[in-house]
């Protein structure tokens, strides 16, 4: 289906060798190396609907950049099946890639000798864009992404956020329904960040595009992600929305309160820990998976103790994400 | 049609921006000229101290390093860009390259103009000048037409090489080393008559690093010591195949590597 993207099962490893320790260890190696195969991507199957943008997260290792790289035709699979736009991309790579575009936040596709606009005409070249459209295209991009400032200085003197943006440009000139982001906004001052993800906002919610983001910033998830499938050492660990997510993990609350006596024996109602305790200042954090909501576990505080001051703490995405690692081990799979 | 569209823009960008860099520029013209000083050296005591080498006239032995040089010069300009694979693969730019729908193969040659072509073209075709004129051959049509299909020959066999190196690359990433030490031995042996050498170095250069097939044996079948090389007459005289061969057999060797291709994680 144009713009879907479709994984079933899909898995990379990777052949190495087994580094021995010490001088010894590396002779020893050389004579009788000792491989191992290293699972990348172990079995993951999700969905993206067209027009959707799903955010890809997980700790570095986990994967992501692996399944990305695959869904883009970069590498072939051990095993499984994966359908970009209704095209297998490590099958029939030149085609896929007129159906998609990429942006690997640490590395550029733009010629670096050459003046941006002058990478975007050869781009248009090859993807043999009608160049009235590269112009409406190109007009559209930079009235959103501010690029003719500096679209005729040679790519190797550009900014990083610059350069991002001329890339996010670059990706999107032939007008591609499924479009990959590997950390975008990596290294970006908070000015440009907020620049692009209004672009992709854009790109997403006006223009119908499919877009599978990776990213650690989870100011980014929040503000464009509705759905989120988490890796984790190779493994989908969960796949829901983000409502979801944050009712099943969100529960990291803590609640503190400054006590009237210092000296109160701090005995916490059940489903509460006590997390710390300097002098009257006390700090509660829920206990265990029947622990109360925020609202109940202050309700129980105020009741028990005679307190001069409350405040609570509500866990942020972070904290959630952090949750659900910890929470959800590998072969988990639904939020 | 396209594709040649998209060459010629690319090498004409690649091209002018080099020149807007005046001083690196000349350097690279210079470095281009300066790489090939062993073989003006081995040319000029050719000339000036012996009268020939292995039973060949001086003037046609002065004919090997000039068919090497502009083979050598046109492989710089245009398939010489396969150094340094191993460099990209960890930079990600192989994997940019295959984002693109595009042959990889041909973008790594559109990576950047050769400005060290143009000195290495104009040192070998000087040098080609010079053999030319001392020649005492009849340069007919077909021997003018035999050389200019020797040039194109040597010129795919060199790519061959380098190609079979950076095909081993894009697997092992330090197989990159090999590709100077093939630079070394190729600008080392490519000036003599390998009648000269030893019959062991001589054969490996001939089936082994099929250097031979790029200068030597082309420049025996012209001169008429086609029957002298230790090969059959009609293998030397069909350098310019094997070139050819070479080169479509390198190219489905880098395609197999490509399809295997694991990135900086493999």
């Amino acid at each position: 289906m144009i713009g879907s993207i479709e994984v079933r099962s899909l898995s990379r490893s990777f052949h190495t060798t087994v580094r021995r320790p010490g001088f010894t260890g590396a002779l020893r190696s050389l004579v009788n190396p000792e491989r191992a195969v290293k699972h990348a991507v172990s079995d993951i199957s999700f969905d993206v609907a067209p027009g959707e943008l799903l955010a890809l997260l997980g700790p570095n290792g986990a994967g992501k950049s692996t399944t990305i790289k695959m869904l883009t035709g970069i590498l072939t699979p051990t095993s499984g099946e994966a359908r970009v736009a209704g095209v297998v991309p490590y099958e029939d790579r030149e085609r896929n890639a007129r159906n998609i575009g990429a942006v690997f936040g640490q590395r550029t596709q733009l010629w670096w000798d050459l003046p941006v606009r002058e990478s975007f005409a050869i781009l248009r070249d090859i993807y043999e864009v009608p160049m009235a459209e590269h112009a409406t295209r190109l007009k559209e991009f930079d009235d959103i992404l501010e690029l003719s400032s500096f679209w005729d200085t040679r790519v190797r003197h550009l900014s990083l956020g610059q350069r991002v943006r001329c890339d996010l440009a670059a990706a999107l000139l032939h007008d591609p329904p499924v479009v990959f982001l590997d950390e975008p906004t990596i290294g970006m001052d908070v000015v440009v960040k907020e620049q692009v993800r209004e672009f992709l906002r854009h790109q997403v919610e006006q223009r119908g595009r499919t877009v599978l983001l990776t990213t650690h910033d989870m100011t980014e998830v929040e503000r464009l992600a509705e759905r989120v499938v988490l890796v984790n050492h190779g493994r989908l660990v969960l796949d829901g929305t983000l409502d979801e997510i944050r009712r099943k993990y969100g529960s990291t609350w803590q609640v503190r309160a400054t006590l009237a006596d210092a000296h109160t024996e701090v005995v916490p109602p059940p489903g509460i820990a006590l997390l710390r305790q300097e002098g009257p200042q006390v700090v509660f954090g829920p206990d265990g998976p029947d622990a109360p909501t925020v609202h109940q576990a202050l309700k129980a505080v105020i009741e028990r103790y005679e307190v001069t001051g409350i405040a609570i703490d509500e866990a942020d995405l972070e904290d959630v994400m952090r949750a659900a690692y910890v929470h959800a081990g590998p072969g988990a799979k639904g939020a | 049609m396209n594709a040649v569209k998209i060459a010629w823009r690319v090498t004409r960008l690649n091209f002018r921006s080099q020149l807007e860099y005046r001083t690196e520029f000349l350097l690279m013209v210079a470095i281009g000229a300066i790489w090939q000083v062993s073989v003006i050296v081995f040319a000029t005591v050719l000339l000036t101290r012996f009268t020939g080498m292995g039973g060949w006239d001086s003037s046609d032995v002065l004919l090997i390093p000039a068919t090497r040089m502009l083979a050598h010069g046109l492989f710089v300009l245009v398939l010489g860009r396969m150094h340094g694979i191993g460099r990209f693969i960890q930079e990600g730019q192989i994997d940019v390259y295959l984002l693109r729908p595009m042959p990889v193969h041909r973008q790594v040659q559109l990576q950047y103009f050769p400005t060290n072509a143009i000195g290495d073209l104009t040192v070998a075709t000087g040098l080609m000048a010079g053999a030319l004129s001392r020649s005492h051959l009849d340069w007919n049509a077909g021997r003018v037409t035999y050389l200019i299909v020797c040039l194109i020959g040597g010129m795919l066999l060199e790519a061959a090489l380098f190609t079979a190196v950076a095909s081993a690359s894009l697997r092992f990433p330090t197989a990159d080393y090999w590709s100077r030490w093939l630079e070394e031995l190729l600008g080392t042996f490519g000036s003599y008559p390998l009648n000269v050498l030893p019959k062991a170095v001589g054969g490996f250069l001939t089936f082994g690093l099929p250097l031979a097939f790029v200068a030597y044996f082309p420049a025996a079948v012209l001169t008429g010591h086609g029957h002298d090389t230790g090969v059959p007459y009609w293998l030397a005289a069909a350098s310019p195949l094997i070139g050819v061969l070479a080169y479509l057999a390198s190219r489905l060797l880098w395609r197999w590597s490509l399809n295997h291709y694991t990135g900086v994680n493999g």
